[in-house]
């Protein structure tokens, strides 16, 4: 029995190194090993232990070691968040999800204090990201509409150039300026940094990896372009060039 | 967290994983054409826009004007059907913004791998873009 024991422990080391991370880096899979052979005493110890190598067992062995890079067809839920984290400390970014899956357990959502562990959690992370989203798209067309409104003095500039045939032409630019100190000015500012802020906490959600989050996103910032462009369309102004 | 040379990568997804150097070329090439794809789409919706305002034949005085649309006095069918066709129009420019976000998203998640080639596969793949698309946007 513990020849046969040491055997499958050779083999689930072998066989958790290339399941975890997809044989990433070199480094990565060799510090995992320990740490699967640490969870196989744990588990043979109260559990009945087979020793047939059946996939149930490399699926706990990487499941354990690692959080959720185990082929999607499992969809496993990162319960073991806890052990991974103590030893993930060590390993720098390498236990951070790079993959994208589906799950809610165990979710850290931007902040400390935001962790999703339900089903109904998850659901309303998602509300809240998504109009999240569709505030950001629509914050973008309202500055953009102040930007207009407040376009205080439109100067004209004529100049002359050379025409196709010789002849002088008068080429008319238009600049629209506005004052530094102006209220509509500094409005504009505070927008852009809410802007830039938003951007970015949009940025960290969809680096969870997570699928419900990353659509989430990406289904508000359809949801709110549709919404808030459908007049902002209308006002293009066919002379710009980029817009 | 720091940037390195490295022929293994895993992509963006469990299946995308790469450990050679036929497979991180055929990954900076896949990055790269994403990158290309992210600018062309950024010119093909505004290009759309502007199509889609003049094949409409709004007047120009009308496209100034942020009043509101369900004015009473324009219900004849001309101006629904039109309105039908610039909804459809709109619904079609929403989904395309849809994907520019995810690929947007896509593309700072492949550099946020802190690979060497494939960040340098994106920049390529954006300059290309841009190169190719951007004077698209000028011509009527």
């Amino acid at each position: 029995m513990p020849r046969r024991r040491a055997a499958f422990r050779q083999d689930e080391l072998s066989h958790g190194g290339s399941a975890g991370r997809g044989l990433g880096s070199g480094e990565g899979s060799k510090r995992e090993v320990p740490v699967a052979r640490l969870d196989l005493e744990e588990s043979s110890a109260d559990s009945t232990f087979p020793g047939n190598l059946d996939h149930s067992h490399h699926k706990e062995i990487s499941h354990m070691a690692h959080n959720t890079t185990v082929p999607s067809h499992h969809h496993h839920p990162t319960t073991s968040a806890s052990h991974s984290h103590s030893h993930g400390e060590g390993m720098g970014d390498m236990m951070m999800n790079m993959t994208f899956y589906f799950g809610f357990k165990n979710v850290e959502l931007l902040f400390s204090g935001l962790v999703i562990n339900t089903a109904g959690e998850m659901a309303g992370a998602f509300v809240a990201v998504f109009l999240l989203a569709m505030f950001y798209e629509g914050l973008k067309i309202a500055r953009e509409s102040l930007l207009r409104k407040s376009q205080v003095s439109i100067r004209y500039n004529s100049m002359p150039v050379p025409g196709p045939n010789g002849t002088i032409l008068m080429e008319t630019h238009k600049t629209v300026g506005q004052q530094m100190l102006s209220f509509p000015h500094l409005l504009q500012t505070v927008l852009h940094i809410i802007q830039v802020v938003i951007s970015y906490f949009l940025m960290l959600i969809f680096m969870t990896y997570n699928g419900y989050l990353c659509i989430a996103v990406a289904a508000g910032a359809g949801t709110g372009y549709f919404l808030f462009s459908w007049k902002k369309a209308v006002v293009v102004d066919i002379t710009e060039h980029c817009h | 967290m720091h940037f390195i040379f490295s022929n293994e990568v895993v992509l963006l997804f469990d299946f995308w994983s790469v450990h050679s150097p036929a497979g991180m070329a055929l990954s900076v090439v896949v990055v790269l054409l994403l990158a290309v794809l992210y600018e062309s789409i950024k010119v093909g919706k505004a290009k759309l826009l502007y199509q889609a305002a003049v094949s409409l034949s709004i007047p120009t005085s009308q496209l100034t004007e942020e009043t509101d649309q369900d004015s009473s006095g324009s219900d004849s069918p001309p101006v629904s059907r039109t309105r039908l066709r610039w909804f459809f129009c709109h619904f079609g420019q929403s989904l395309i913004h849809v994907v520019q976000v995810v690929i947007g998203y896509f593309m700072m998640l492949a550099v946020m791998s802190y690979n060497t080639w494939i960040f340098f596969g994106v920049i390529l793949g954006s300059a290309v873009g841009y190169y190719l698309a951007y004077p698209l946007l000028s011509m009527v």
